[in-house]
């Protein structure tokens, strides 16, 4: 199997994104310009590290930083 | 006065009661707590009737879905709730689901399951769901906060229980108990279902697919598990060559049997004859379209062919209002031994290509529908094959109403034998 790269900028760019709203892996790609095996896998390690988290509705799952998501989770609470 | 009035009324019914199990959850939790064990979560049972009954007068739910909860390293299993009324039921505001992994063909001791209710009566609801759709056993209601003790002291039990799949991921592979129990079975069903639940663990507990996808085993084309109208990857066994005939247990069953009204009339292709002298019969194997109707007729005088395997369909779904899709035929036929490989095979190239082109929430069946068939079977490495037909039936479930059922020759024996048909007695004892 071919091992994936990424440069630290990469990784940066997606940190920025996730930080805007929940994504999908594939959108994500989409708007990055980026080739989607390379941004799920920054995104796989950036959970590792803590930095990204899932976000589930139940059937299906999103992605973005743990500071978005708790943002998020307090407007949904609000209504 | 009751705290809960319309939910009482349901009991009164005809069918087994939700509301009766869980005031009895209840009433255990009450007692645990009573005895001083460890129990986080006090009062929540019955704080979820109330809840229910609050539902029922407004006409509207109270629950909101969704939400980061998992566990460490999974973003799968766990499916958030919360309740709108926090202020009013404090002890159900959290009530989040824990889907776990069952063992392969749903087979338990009872130390096991009386462990995994321990660990569920301290940092849960109590209240379960023996088996979710997919076959997941279900725990339904817990805290954020304790998610991870429950999920760690699952992982400690003797044997561990591991969390399964939910979101857009592989959901949890689920079989039929095959050769444990069953002589049908055309390949072992609960160790693939094991082998392909290992290999995949990344896909069933990190989602990053479109949407779901389920891989369902069935050891013979009587499909126990419902495979071909419910998972994307439909593994159903099947055989080549000859059913074994034993004309001696074929005689036995002439004692009593029409064989030809019951049997060979039966038959969807006309495939089988009788020689009502002989008490013989003789399959034309080449016309068998393997609907299993002789052999579950008479198990004792047919078995499946000595050539066994694996037919693949891909594409079911079966959701609750509308849009069910049965499986098509992707590949024909998979000797067992060569099965596990084929299969993984097959996946990564299905999920490549679904994942590439797969729109949001879109099941590989649907992706299917949009692209053709010609597409898949270029994904998939296969040759069209006069067996992949399109459209054997639009809707996976036939339903009878009660006057259209007619007794068989087979149930009129039964009874005559002292089988109380369809109440689960034999003899006056409950079995
Ligand atoms: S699907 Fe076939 S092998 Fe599996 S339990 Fe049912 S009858 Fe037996
Ligand atoms: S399995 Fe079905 S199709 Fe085949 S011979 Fe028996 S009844 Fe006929």
């Amino acid at each position: 199997m071919v091992e994936i790269t990424y440069t630290e900028e990469d990784k940066q760019k997606v940190l920025e994104k996730l930080d805007q709203k929940l994504w999908k892996i594939k959108d994500l790609a989409k708007v990055l310009r980026m080739n989607k095996k390379v941004v799920q896998k920054i995104v796989m390690d950036l959970i590792e590290e803590g930095k990204a988290a899932y976000w589930s509705s139940g059937s299906t799952t999103y992605y973005a930083t743990p500071r978005y998501i708790e943002e998020y989770e307090k407007r949904r609470a609000e209504g | 006065m009751s705290e809960t009035p319309l939910l009482d009324q349901i009991p009164d019914g005809p069918w087994p009661s939700f509301v009766k199990e869980i005031k009895k959850t209840a009433e255990l939790q009450d007692k645990a707590v009573a005895e001083g064990k460890d129990i986080k979560m006090p009062g929540s049972a019955r704080a979820l009737l109330k809840q229910i009954e609050i539902s029922y007068k407004d006409k509207k739910t109270h629950w909101k879905h969704g939400g980061i909860v998992s566990v460490v390293g999974y973003g799968g299993g766990v499916i958030g709730r919360y309740s709108d009324l926090e202020d009013i039921v404090p002890e159900v505001h959290h009530f989040h689901t824990i889907r776990v992994n069952m063992p392969s063909g749903w087979f338990y001791s009872t130390k096991a399951l009386r462990q995994l209710m321990d660990v569920w009566e301290k940092w849960g609801s109590g209240i379960t769901n023996f088996h979710g759709s997919t076959g997941d056993i279900i725990l339904l209601g817990t805290k954020s906060e304790y998610l991870q003790p429950c999920f760690e002291d699952m992982m400690k039990l003797d044997p561990p229980f591991d969390i399964g799949g939910s979101g857009s991921d592989l959901r949890t592979p689920s079989a039929c108990m095959g050769p444990a129990l069953c002589e049908f079975a055309c390949y072992d069903t609960l160790q693939i279902c094991h082998d392909i639940t290992m290999e995949f663990q990344n896909e069933l507990h990190r989602p990053m697919w479109p949407y779901k996808f389920k891989f369902k085993f069935s050891g013979c084309p009587n499909d126990c598990v419902a495979a071909k109208a419910r998972a994307d990857c439909a593994v159903i066994g099947t055989w080549k060559g000859e059913i074994q005939i034993d004309q001696d247990a074929v005689k036995e069953y002439a004692e009593w049997m029409d064989i030809e009204e019951e049997v060979v009339k039966l038959c969807p292709t006309g495939a089988i004859s009788y020689d009502a002298e002989k008490k013989e019969i003789k399959i034309d194997n080449s016309n068998c379209v393997r609907c299993m109707h002789c052999i579950n007729k008479m198990p004792k005088a047919l078995k499946p062919g000595k050539e066994r395997g694996a037919t693949v369909l891909i594409g079911a779904k079966a959701p609750f209002v509308e849009g069910a899709i049965i499986g098509w035929v992707a590949v024909p036929f998979i000797p067992a031994d060569e099965l596990f490989d084929t299969l993984c095979e097959i996946a990564e190239k299905i999920w490549e290509w679904w994942d590439d082109i797969g729109k949001f929430r879109e099941r590989v069946g649907e992706l299917i529908w949009r692209r053709g068939i010609g597409e898949f079977l270029n994904v998939i490495g296969q040759e069209a094959d006069v067996r992949m037909i399109k459209h054997p039936r639009t809707n996976p479930f036939m339903f009878f109403k009660e006057e259209e059922l007619v007794e068989s020759e087979v149930v009129k024996k039964l009874k005559e034998r002292g089988m109380k048909w369809r109440s689960f007695e034999y003899e006056g004892e409950e079995i």
